[in-house]
């Protein structure tokens, strides 16, 4: 089979195997937010980066909006109180 | 919550020391990163809080999101290397911008010109980098790399230059600090709104 041949031509050059690939791609998975609903299944690993790809954006997208609510509430809220809550949340 | 802070249960009525004290030394580390990530993002926050002028904060606190979690992360980690770089780069750009607009304050200068060089030379810049992107020398595709793997290398900071190998695990990197630090910002949502 060709993937046989591609993988001991590669074997040869570098030492990166399938299996070490498959292996990041699982750990990759059992990341994913939908992980814990599902029970491990192997995912096609198409499927897991393109769900690690949503996963991240949505990610990103919460930081912006994060970004914002923390900006407006640092022009309205309290400093003084804000910052003893927070020491004390930090030091639990 | 899900239990990823707490240890599992034990399956066998005797648990080992050992099993007990590797749960709670990941556990300590967890929360000892968790405080180093707080801990740099708190300081940003309150210089933004200080400094910063209110249009700017928003973005300025975007940034300083992405900052502190490499600062928190360290250089080890191509992804944490390449956010230092892209914040230092910025801090460059901004200089020469502050240079070039003190010197054209000095020369009467249009304001809308000023501002409308400081957008171009912005626009510029993101066009440049662009196009710096597309010419850079891509490394070798591995041959069983999937072609989902191109979207991922332009999410992940750093993902252009690394292999495939690399990419998966800097990746899990990436998205276990972009989790700790969504949860963070989070929860300081909530302690600011309800006080």
């Amino acid at each position: 089979m060709s993937s046989r041949r591609s993988r001991s031509r590669q074997s040869g050059s570098s030492r990166i195997t399938d299996e070490q690939i498959s292996d990041l791609v699982s750990k990759l998975q059992d990341l994913l937010p939908e992980a814990r609903l599902r029970s491990n299944d192997r995912m096609p690993s198409s499927r897991v980066l393109q769900e690690t790809c949503n996963y991240i954006r949505s990610l990103h997208r919460e930081v912006d909006d994060l970004s914002e609510r923390l900006s407006e509430l640092l022009a309205t809220s309290d400093m003084s109180s804000a910052q003893a809550a927070i020491i004390r949340s930090l030091l639990m | 919550m899900d239990g990823k802070r707490t240890t599992p249960p034990h399956p066998n009525p005797n648990p080992s020391s050992a099993a007990l004290q590797a749960g709670a030394a990941a556990a300590a580390a967890e929360s000892s990163k968790a405080r180093m990530l707080a801990f740099h993002f708190l300081r940003a926050l309150s210089r933004i809080h200080r400094v910063t002028p209110v249009r700017r904060r928003t973005r300025t606190i975007r940034r300083a999101a992405y900052s502190s979690m490499a600062r928190a992360a360290g250089p080890r980690r191509a992804w944490s290397r390449a956010l230092l770089g892209q914040a230092r780069a910025r801090r460059a750009r901004r200089a020469v911008l502050v240079r070039r607009r003190v010197l054209t304050a000095a020369a009467p200068a249009p304001a809308a010109g000023g501002g409308g060089g400081r957008f171009i030379a912005a626009g510029g810049e993101t066009s440049a980098a662009a196009a710096a992107a597309a010419s850079r020398v891509l490394p070798p595709r591995q041959a069983g790399e999937p072609p989902r793997a191109d979207a991922l290398r332009r999410l992940v900071p750093g993902g252009d230059a690394m292999e495939y190998c690399s990419l998966l695990d800097e990746t899990a990197d990436y998205l276990r600090s972009l989790r700790a630090q969504v949860q963070l910002m989070q929860g300081l949502v909530d302690l600011f709104s309800c006080q």
